[in-house]
Formats: C-alpha cells, structure tokens, sequence
C-alpha cells in the first residue's frame, strides 16, 4: 500500500490527539444526521424520491436546461453557457470587467473551486473576498478547504485568533466596539469574539464591493429561481447589498418544480449539519431594483460523466457532505490527505471522472464500508463505484504491484484444490514464527494491528470430522 | 456551434435509459397535531429565536418598542411601524446601520420554524443587515412542512412580481466553523425575534 492518500494519512496518524479530535468532530455530524432522520418517519421515502427525481432530471437535463434559461430570461437575468474551466473563468472575468468591479465578496462555491476561479480573477488584479467565515478564514490563511460543508473545521481556534490579529487591519477598532456592545473580550481566541471580528471585518468588505457571487444548491426549470442555503445569511449579504449578481451553476444543479424544491430542501441541511433546515433558504429569480443578474451554466465535464454507463449517478450529488461525515477512512485521515479536491466518497469518484491517472490514489481510501452509500441522501452507490474503479486500475497502469503478485498468488491457490489443502494444513506454523518474522514490514496485514493465530484445523477439517 | 448548443447535443447524445419523475403526491410527510405549538417550539429551540404572541388590542409597533427599548434605528415599511428608516426609500449604506428591521413573513413552517419572506420592499437588506430581526407571521399561515409550504407558494400569483426574491428564515445568522462552536450573528442578523399574530 503505497498511494498519496495512504502516506499522507499514515503522517497524520502520528498526532493520534489529532485524529480523535477530527474523528469525534465528523462522527458528531453523522449522529446529527441520524437524530434527523429517526425524527422523520418519511426519511426513507424522501431519499427514495430525491433519488427517482435526480435520476428523472438528469436523464432530461437537456430539455430542463433549455426551460431553465427560457424562464431565466423572461426573468431579466443574463444566462451563459460555459462548456470548460476556461470559458467560465472568461465569462465572469468579462462581467466583471466590463462592469469596473474592484472587489467582489463571494459566498461558498465549490464549482468555483473546482474551475480554479478566485486564482484568475486574482492574477487579473480583481480583489475576490469568500464570505463564509470558514472559507474566509482559509482565504486568509492560504489553506484550502478540508471538507466541501464545514471546510475550516480541523483548524484551531489560536490560529484564527492570530491570523485575524496579524491580517485584519481594524482590528483594534473592533475589538473597542465589541466592547462597546457589551462584549469582554477577555479571551481573544474566543470563538464567540472571534466571529464578531469577523462579522465587522466582513461588513466592511459587503460595503465595499461592486459585485456579488453565489454558487446555487438548486436551479428550478419551471420558474428560473436560483435557491441558496445558509446559516451565515452571506450569500444574502453578498446579493443585497451590491447591484451586481453573478450565479455560478454547475448544469446538474436542476430540479424540475417547487414539489421538489421542497424534497431537496428538507433533506440538505438534515444530510449536511444534522439541522432541520438551514437559516436562509433564498430564491434569487431575477435582478434587484436597478441591479443586473448573471447565471453561468457549466458543463466542465458533467456532460461526459452522463454518458459513462458506470458512474453517471455521480451527477445527482448534491453536495451535502454527509459521506464524509460517515466515512471511517475520511474521519480518520481527513481531507488533505485525498489529492483531489474535494475529500471523501463522493471526491474520491469526482477526482477519478476528472482525471483517472492524477487521482487514482484516492481510490485506496475506502474501506468498502458502504456507510456512504446508506447515508447518501440521493442514493448514489459511492463505494461501489469506488471498487469499479478498482478493477480498472490495472488497465490505468496504477495497480499496487504487491498485490499484483499476491493476486496472482492467490488465484493459483484457488484454482488448486490440492495445493489449496496443504497450504491449509501448514498454515498454523505462522504461529510458531517469532513476532519480528510475522510482525515485520513485508507483511502488510501485520501493520497496525496483531496477525491473526491460525487454527490448529481448518474449517474443511471439522466440518469432514463432524460429517463422519 | 455555439457552446449552449454543443452542450445540449453532448447531453442528448449520452442520455441513454430515460427515468420518469417520481409522483410526489405519495409521500406522507410528518404532520402535528398542533402546528402553531410545534412552530413556536421550534423557533425558539432549534432556530434560536425569541416568540411573542401579539393579543388583539396589542398595537405592533408596541410590541416592537417593547421588546427592543434601546433601539435607535428601527427600519420598516410596515404601516403602523414608528420607524427611523424606509426600505422603500433607504439606501443600503444606511439600512446597514439599522438596529432593529421589521418584515413581514407570510407562511410559517412548524417542522422547522422557517418563515416565508417574500421581498415586499426596495431594498431587502433590511431582512439581513439589521443587527436585530423581527418578522411577523399570523398563526393562521403556519403549515406542517415545506411540502405544503412550496405547494402554497407555487399555487399563489402573489410572490416575485414587483421584486423577483423570496427567503425562508429561520431565526438569527448562526455559525459553527470554529472548531464546532455555535455562535450566534454571524454575517446577518444576530437575534431574531417572531411576532405570532
């Protein structure tokens, strides 16, 4: 076992407080999420038609597609079709050009992420300030999301506490008003203080900027609305204040009406944070008074990833997160150790429809569990996908040349009842092998945990013994 | 080609099996036997907002004063308000200043205490830069669920017409993304008060 992801995760284990720590955090998510769904006697029929629905959208999508922007339109919002990264990153980069925008305050979007969209805008000398305060808070450390929901999580709060200190540059002021307003202030890496700083640091920024950027949990066809979900309210912020609204939509977004607007709303923030409901559930169907609304349509290989008869569910994700909360390899390793952006489950799948080669070592971080596949809200069959992708390392030129071997081993055994049989009878020896031969590092099923005591008879053994 | 089209080709060329849509009609999603008690339950545990029930000879803006008595700014365009700022005529940079902002919600949802706000006022910063919240809801407009709440606002000509948005909230601007710990007022309002009618 030699992948990026097991090498990175075999690092993190050296801080075994760490790894409690980022265990229980993502543990207590799921157990959130189980309290919700036990609270709700439909929680199977809901998943049952997010899935049939997701399933109905994406196999019509074109046709949605085309209602979508139709209704857009006649909405008064300004629709774009990007079918790459490139193309997305020039749409917007030319709204906002063509618009004189300085700075644009963004709430989270992993599309943008994914398209590498803040670097452009950035080398092109456009200040892009992310609004949620965990993306925020990343921003301003240069670390990259750790989790697609709660992305700045594994960070302590000391940290924020002096990267607020040394970057934001009002901070005394802040901290005098926080006093003002009846705050202590004793602690200043207080989580509470912490979030004031960044509430009055990002007032500002919400001032200050010309445009606002949202991502968009759903898109619905029959009206045109875009639908956000927050708890911070800053994809609100972002789009009340300044006149200039850009959405950008990954086109697997839709949902076809309100009916399952209601099904998909339900079952988010349950999935996601084990929440009834996020705070701010917004539908953005066209521009403010006196503003202008942009929806950028992205492709980005979506449309491929349809017609691959194995993996094609991966479109109805909707980015909750929850398979991450499940996962025991994801808890226990955490996100920097995947290679692809977004960690877990569902990234181990979207990192290998991205690129196959850079990101099969992912592929090894799965214990083939299925926990994702029975929390997923939209039913996506993440582990087996995972072990598809498995059987195809080989033709990729990526499978592990130990287990190659011992492949081929074992097919020999198998194949061979005889050899199979004696290999059996002597098996108990390994028992009697001092430690440092068993335990030693050409064992790889040795690592981590004791080797297994062999039994004096084999299971073929007692069951002949007890037919006689 | 243009990109839409090479898009829209691509897609129709790789939809092989096609699903129909699910018949939404057959869910039996949870109802109460008292969804106004259920409401006000939720609002003010899960959503972290205070409740007042107004009584038939109380005035709002009353209610209002009462419950904020340090306010200086309130902004509302609530006939009967007594407000400092008009969302209809107030800019953002002093809408942003606001203490208290009064809006009025028009569905409330028992499972998970969101009020429907549809925007009834020029700028809607009101809904989320005020400091302080209150949002006021007749107990005859709270429904079970979001099934029912979406099949009413769907079903109704009286949303997104002058202005094209509309939000559930469900209580103040909360956070958890230091290290788990919730804390409330984040970016928007940092209390929420709902008026039951």
């Amino acid at each position: 076992m030699s992948t990026r992801h097991s090498k990175a995760a075999e690092a993190y284990q050296q801080k075994p407080e760490v790894v409690e720590h980022h265990d229980n955090t993502f543990f207590g998510v799921r157990q959130k999420r189980d309290r919700m769904a036990q609270a709700l006697p439909e929680w199977e029929d809901l998943r049952n038609a997010a899935n049939q629905i997701k399933r109905h959208t994406i196999t019509h999508l074109a046709d949605y597609l085309e209602q979508f922007e139709a209704n857009a339109i006649k909405n008064g919002v300004h629709v774009y079709w990007a079918k790459d990264a490139d193309e997305y990153n020039a749409i917007v980069y030319d709204i906002l050009s063509s618009h004189n925008v300085r700075k644009v305050v963004k709430s989270k979007s992993m599309l943008t992420e994914e398209c590498h969209l803040n670097e452009n805008l950035e080398a092109k000398g456009i200040d892009v300030i992310e609004t949620d305060l965990g993306e925020r808070i990343l921003q301003m450390m240069k670390l990259a999301p750790s989790h697609i929901v709660m992305p700045a999580l594994h960070v302590h709060r000391e940290d924020i506490g002096d990267t607020f200190r040394k970057l934001i540059p009002n901070y005394d002021e802040i901290v005098k008003g926080y006093r003002a307003v009846g705050g202590s202030a004793t602690d200043e890496n207080d989580p509470t203080f912490l979030t004031y700083v960044a509430r009055m640091h990002l007032r500002q920024q919400f001032m200050e900027a010309d445009a606002g950027m949202t991502g968009a949990n759903f898109g619905v066809a029959s009206t045109g609305d875009v639908v956000v979900c927050t708890n911070e309210g800053n994809a609100d912020m972002s789009t009340a204040i300044p006149q200039l609204h850009i959405v950008s939509m990954g086109i697997e977004k839709l949902i076809p009406d309100y009916a399952a607007v209601a099904v998909f709303q339900r079952l988010l923030a349950r999935n996601g944070t084990g929440q009834e409901t996020t705070v701010y559930t917004s539908h953005f169907r066209g521009p403010r008074p006196g503003g202008e609304m942009h929806i950028v349509l992205v492709d980005n290989g979506r449309s491929s990833i349809l017609g691959n008869v194995e993996h094609w569910q991966t479109l109805k994700c909707m980015r909750c997160g929850a398979c991450m909360n499940t996962c025991p390899v994801y808890r226990r390793s955490a996100g920097y150790s995947y290679t692809y952006f977004i960690p877990g489950p569902i990234g181990i799948n979207l990192g290998m429809l991205r690129n196959p080669r850079e990101y099969s070592d992912n592929v090894s971080a799965c214990s083939l569990c299925c926990s994702c596949d029975n929390v997923c809200p939209v039913q996506v069959d993440l582990s087996s996908q995972v072990y598809r992708w498995r059987q195809q390392l080989d033709a990729l030129g990526k499978a592990d040349a130990m287990k190659k071997t011992m492949s081929r081993g074992m097919s020999m055994l198998f194949n061979h009842p005889k050899l199979y049989t004696s290999a059996l009878r002597l098996s108990p020896i390994v028992n009697w092998m001092p430690g440092f031969v068993v335990q030693s590092s050409l064992n790889p099923w040795a690592y981590g945990h004791q080797m297994m005591k062999f039994p004096k008879k084999s299971f073929h053994e007692l069951w002949k013994e007890l037919r006689d | 080609m243009s990109t839409k089209d090479e898009i829209l080709q691509k897609l129709r060329s790789n939809t092989r099996e096609q699903y129909e849509m699910p018949d939404l009609s057959q869910l039996t999603p949870i109802t109460f036997d008292d969804p106004v008690a259920e409401f006000i339950r939720k609002t003010t545990t899960i959503a972290g907002a205070k409740l007042l029930e107004m009584k038939a000879d109380d005035s709002l803006d009353a209610v209002v004063h009462k419950a904020y008595p340090d306010a200086k700014i309130i902004a509302s365009n609530i006939p009967g308000v007594k407000a400092q700022l008009n969302p209809d005529t107030a800019t953002v940079e002093e809408l942003e200043k606001a203490d208290v902002g009064v809006i009025e919600g028009k569905i409330g949802v028992a499972e998970n205490a969101c009020v429907w706000i549809p925007q009834a006022m020029k700028e809607r910063a009101v809904c989320f830069a005020s400091e302080q919240l209150v949002i006021v809801v007749h107990r005859d407009a709270i429904v079970n669920n979001m099934h029912e709440a979406y099949a009413r606002i769907a079903a109704s000509q009286e949303y997104f017409q002058e202005y094209k948005f509309g939000t559930f909230i469900s209580g103040p601007s909360k956070t958890a993304d230091i290290e788990g710990a919730l804390v409330y007022g984040a970016q928007a309002a940092r209390g929420a008060t709902v008026v039951l009618v």
